[in-house]
């Protein structure tokens, strides 16, 4: 009696430690670890980025040691591997949100395109990231971080504005993509006005729409788009 | 003499042996019978099933007779209520409309009707792009997953034998994604992902 009493206490303290190893978030160890089975020449540029990105809310730490995980399996020189990890490593030295370019190196190593490809289109994304989030800075609306809160200059937390960041810049991104011209301007609005507005109330606050369909005009977004095909 | 004496007292002592043993063994077929059908396993009902389906010289008319009937049963009950079944049930296991529970997260149905496939699996930016397998358990090749999103926008496309398909039909939008179509769903608002 005993003896089955004290097996299932330990069964159960097993599970709990395995579920707590499971749900907890990754640590920069086991993506120091998991780089070096890339391997990678820039292990300590990359960490440090990635250090910084996990103070940052939304870092994408599971599927981030998933991609790196995903592209250590491809069969490809170490170096376009690392290329990859760069562009990703660029955009969270920067302060971005790197969801999207995760997501979108994930879904090209699963249709199984080149890793150049891979790479071409994330330096893409995060040129638009950048532009997005300049554009948003000299409209006034700048996240918790920055500056001060006022009326004119409202500061946004930081999860939001990610968010507005990440929803702008893919939308003008998938525009190009799917062959729209940077200078089609209105036609871009209203496809950031129609991806924004989808989202309201659901991951994007309305009051942060409002703010941002009121600030941003259709030249504005050909700029952006603009750079990144430039 | 003395041998004459001894052969009669042999005699008399096999006699009584016999005559003891005779009742012993009075009826021993019948209780050896008996004991051992008392000892007889509890069948289970699989087991039961099987030695009733057995073809015996004695049982087969018996068992014919029993799983026709059986089968007669069932179909006559099949018939009878297969028009009386309320069309929400058929509905409801096929329903579009997401089931959402507390925390906001919706089991989102995605359909994708594939007749000649072998295996069809969709991918998105909610399962990290490795396939979740559609079933299709009644083989009339509509395959069907259930899966829990919480409220946002998602990117997906089916997987078909291996080919991608990215142009579902109950789609919010679609995209093109590295030279290719990706569907598009947005939960908690609008579509629902309907």
């Amino acid at each position: 009696m005993n003896r089955s009493v004290s097996r299932t206490v330990w069964t159960v303290l097993m599970l709990v430690s395995l579920v707590a190893g499971a749900t907890a978030g990754a640590s920069l160890s086991e993506f120091e670890q998991a780089l070096q089975a890339v391997p990678v020449s820039n292990l300590g540029y990359i960490l440090s980025s990635i250090e910084l990105g996990m103070t940052q809310p939304g870092f994408p730490a599971d599927g981030l040691l998933r991609l790196i995980d995903r592209v250590t399996r491809r069969t490809a020189p170490a170096f376009e591997k690392e290329a990859v990890l760069l562009v990703i490593a660029h955009g969270l030295a920067d302060g971005l949100p790197v969801e999207g370019l995760v997501n979108q190196a994930l879904e090209g190593l699963a249709r199984g395109v080149s890793l150049q490809w891979i790479e071409q289109r994330l330096s893409e994304r995060l040129v638009l990231l950048s532009e997005t989030r300049d554009l948003l800075y000299s409209k006034g609306i700048f996240s918790g971080s920055q500056g001060s809160s006022s009326a004119a200059t409202p500061a946004i937390p930081t999860a939001r504005f990610n968010q507005l960041l990440i929803n702008i810049s893919e939308t003008i991104g998938d525009f190009l993509e799917g062959g729209g011209s940077p200078f089609d301007g209105y036609v871009l609005y209203e496809e950031v006005r129609n991806r924004l507005t989808m989202l309201e109330g659901v991951t994007l606050s309305a009051d942060d729409v409002a703010l941002v369909l009121d600030r941003i005009e259709p030249s504005d977004l050909t700029q952006v788009a603009l750079a990144a095909v430039s | 003499m003395k041998d004459d004496a001894f052969e009669a007292l042999l005699r008399d002592t096999l006699a009584a042996d016999v005559a003891t043993s005779r009742e012993r063994l009075m009826n021993l077929e019948e209780r050896v019978i008996s004991e051992l059908a008392d000892r007889r396993p509890r069948l289970r009902w699989f087991q039961w099933l099987a030695q009733l389906l057995a073809p015996t010289r004695s049982g087969r008319v018996g068992q014919v007779v029993v799983v026709g009937a059986t089968a007669a049963v069932f179909l006559f009950l099949g018939v009878a209520l297969s028009d009386r079944l309320p069309a929400r049930d058929v509905g409801a296991r096929l329903s579009l409309e997401p089931v959402r529970s507390a925390d906001g997260t919706q089991d989102v149905l995605f359909v994708l009707p594939a007749l000649d496939a072998e295996n069809v699996a969709v991918v998105g930016s909610f399962n990290a792009w490795e396939g979740t397998a559609l079933s299709d358990s009644d083989g009339d090749g509509i395959w069907t997953a259930s899966i829990p999103l919480s409220p946002g926008r998602y990117e997906y496309a089916f997987i078909i034998d291996g080919r991608w398909w990215g142009q579902d039909p109950l789609a919010d939008e679609y995209i093109q994604s590295f030279g290719e179509y990706s569907s598009v769903r947005y939960i908690g608002r609008g579509g629902d992902g309907a």
